[in-house]
């Protein structure tokens, strides 16, 4: 697991990501607390797609991965799962940490006064780290899985950003509306009791499901 | 039983053949590879490692025929040291090579003690705790090769392992592929001829895709026997005359100029007198003849 974390989280790729968020955090201007989760979704989905593209592919640039097919499957998808796994951890935590950041460099207002503004902001955080997570894992996995399977990292990340400037505008949103994979991001921010939104995540995480089960065999044919 | 290559062909999608209708068969014991940058032998092992799908022809490693459904049996029984490889820079050496046993299913005990051992046997012992990118090119080759031999393959394919090694490490390595090569079979691609000399009896000359030699060592030398002549030359440039002429195999510093090895079918029309081939003459006997 050790070794892992180091191939997974060389110690360069921890402090981009950790730089976007406080950069973001500084720059992206929100006004109450809601908004952050707005503001943080989609750009850690962009995080999210060039941190996990390089999961497996840097076995095929450092041509390890000759020697890896020589190696059980099982052992060499656990240690991909593995890999994905400690990143989107990562990514999830660095996420959280954002948020924080955002009312520390911003101070945003809140939704309600007095009273149980504690609660609220607590469930909304919430839900926002679930909704991000969501969002993480996806982008990760389908990442990592456009590079396997054209075995070029380059090729996973443009993939995943034109699928991400889709999604992410006004013509995804028109388009796919509640089914958008930002549906989060688009959602109503006034109408708490609208919950639509969780049919884009769910279609985010039907996806999910899809990338991982697909992942073995494109491992297996294309080595 | 060993490995047997009948009818391979590979060839590539810019129609550039790689190997070309080659059948060998490669015993127990250390199987030397040897041919120029190009000949052909690093596709052949990438066939036997089985990234590479053959166009034609059958490879069978121990009667069992390379095949989707005998791969993942077949990659068990490999182990492999490619010519190219940058193992974890981010680790270090121990954690490198647990990571690698790991991978490869050995147990964490069983593979704890054959790091100590490989380590110790390759003098990278007080390097252990260094990191991959600390290392020379000669340590990481090290490195690599401890990983092809760590779950202690039947068959392991080495590629130039001694690239980048001093000589005093040369011998070490060749003596511990030596020892490992007992009961199990062991390809080595070099093309420094001394590698083979010193390690194996058996071997293969590749030149472009084709075998031009395929048996033992001594068999080999037999052919050029009677086709490596001696000779002296005053000075540089009556040698450089010479290699224009004439195949030069060897050129070394004498006390009364310079002593030279030629390659010639017939006896050169200069003074000289017939000597014993080494693998070298005969390796550059046999690469020069006409395909």
């Amino acid at each position: 697991m050790i070794q892992e974390m180091k191939i997974a989280l060389p110690i360069q790729k921890q402090a981009y990501a950790v730089f976007f968020v406080i950069i973001l955090s500084l720059v992206r201007g929100v006004t109450y607390s809601g908004e952050i989760g707005i503001a943080l979704e989609a750009p850690m989905a962009v995080l999210a797609l060039t941190f996990c593209a390089d999961t497996y592919t840097q076995e095929i640039t450092s041509r390890r991965s000759e020697i890896w097919r020589l190696c059980p499957m099982k052992k060499r998808l656990h240690s991909i799962y593995r890999r994905i796994g400690i990143q989107e951890l990562f990514l999830l935590s660095v996420a959280a940490a954002g948020y924080g950041m955002f009312f520390l460099f911003q101070n945003p207002g809140t939704a309600k006064t007095g009273a149980g503004v504690l609660e609220s902001e607590i469930s909304q955080f919430l839900v926002y780290v679930a909704a991000i997570a969501v969002t993480l894992v996806f982008w990760g996995l389908l990442s990592n899985l456009l590079s396997c399977l054209f075995r070029n990292m380059w090729v996973g990340i443009g993939g995943c950003l034109l699928l991400w400037l889709i999604t992410n505008s006004s013509i995804g949103d028109r388009y796919f509306g509640a089914w958008n994979l930002f549906s989060y991001a688009f959602r109503e921010l006034e109408d708490n009791k609208d919950l639509s939104w969780l049919y884009g995540k769910m279609v985010c995480i039907c996806m999910g499901f899809i990338a991982a089960a697909v992942l073995p065999k494109i491992i297996e044919k294309r080595g | 039983m060993g490995i047997k290559i009948e009818d391979l062909t590979v060839t590539f999608k810019n129609q550039v053949t790689a190997i070309n209708h080659v059948n060998l068969e490669i015993p127990k014991g250390i199987f030397g590879l040897l041919g120029e940058n190009g000949a052909g032998k690093t596709t052949l092992m990438r066939v036997l490692t089985t990234v590479l799908s053959p166009t034609s022809g059958t490879v069978t490693l121990d009667g069992m025929l390379y095949s989707e459904g005998n791969f993942e049996k077949i990659r068990r029984k490999i182990g492999y040291l490619p010519q190219e490889i940058d193992l974890y820079p981010g680790l270090t050496v121990q954690e490198c090579l647990e990571y690698m046993g790991d991978l490869s299913g050995i147990p964490k005990e069983t593979c704890k003690k054959r790091i100590g051992y490989y380590l110790e046997e390759t003098s990278l012992s007080n390097h252990r705790r260094k990191k991959m990118k600390q290392l020379s090119g000669g340590m990481k080759r090290r490195v690599g090769l401890i990983q092809a031999l760590l779950h202690e393959p039947e068959f392991l394919i080495v590629d130039e392992p001694t690239t980048g090694l001093d000589p005093e490490e040369r011998i070490r390595i060749r003596n511990l592929l030596v020892d490992f090569s007992e009961g199990r079979t062991v390809l080595f691609s070099t093309h420094v001829v001394e590698d083979l000399t010193a390690t194996c009896n058996q071997l293969a000359v590749m030149k472009k895709g084709e075998f031009l030699y395929s048996g033992n060592m001594r068999e080999l030398l037999e052919q050029a026997k009677g086709h490596i002549w001696t000779c002296r030359a005053e000075d540089e440039g009556a040698a450089r005359e010479l290699e224009k002429k004439y195949h030069v195999s060897s050129k070394q510093y004498a006390e009364d100029g310079l002593q030279i090895k030629l390659i010639s079918e017939t006896p050169p029309q200069i003074e000289c007198s017939l000597c014993e081939a080494t693998l070298e003459d005969a390796y550059i006997y046999i690469t020069n003849k006409e395909l």
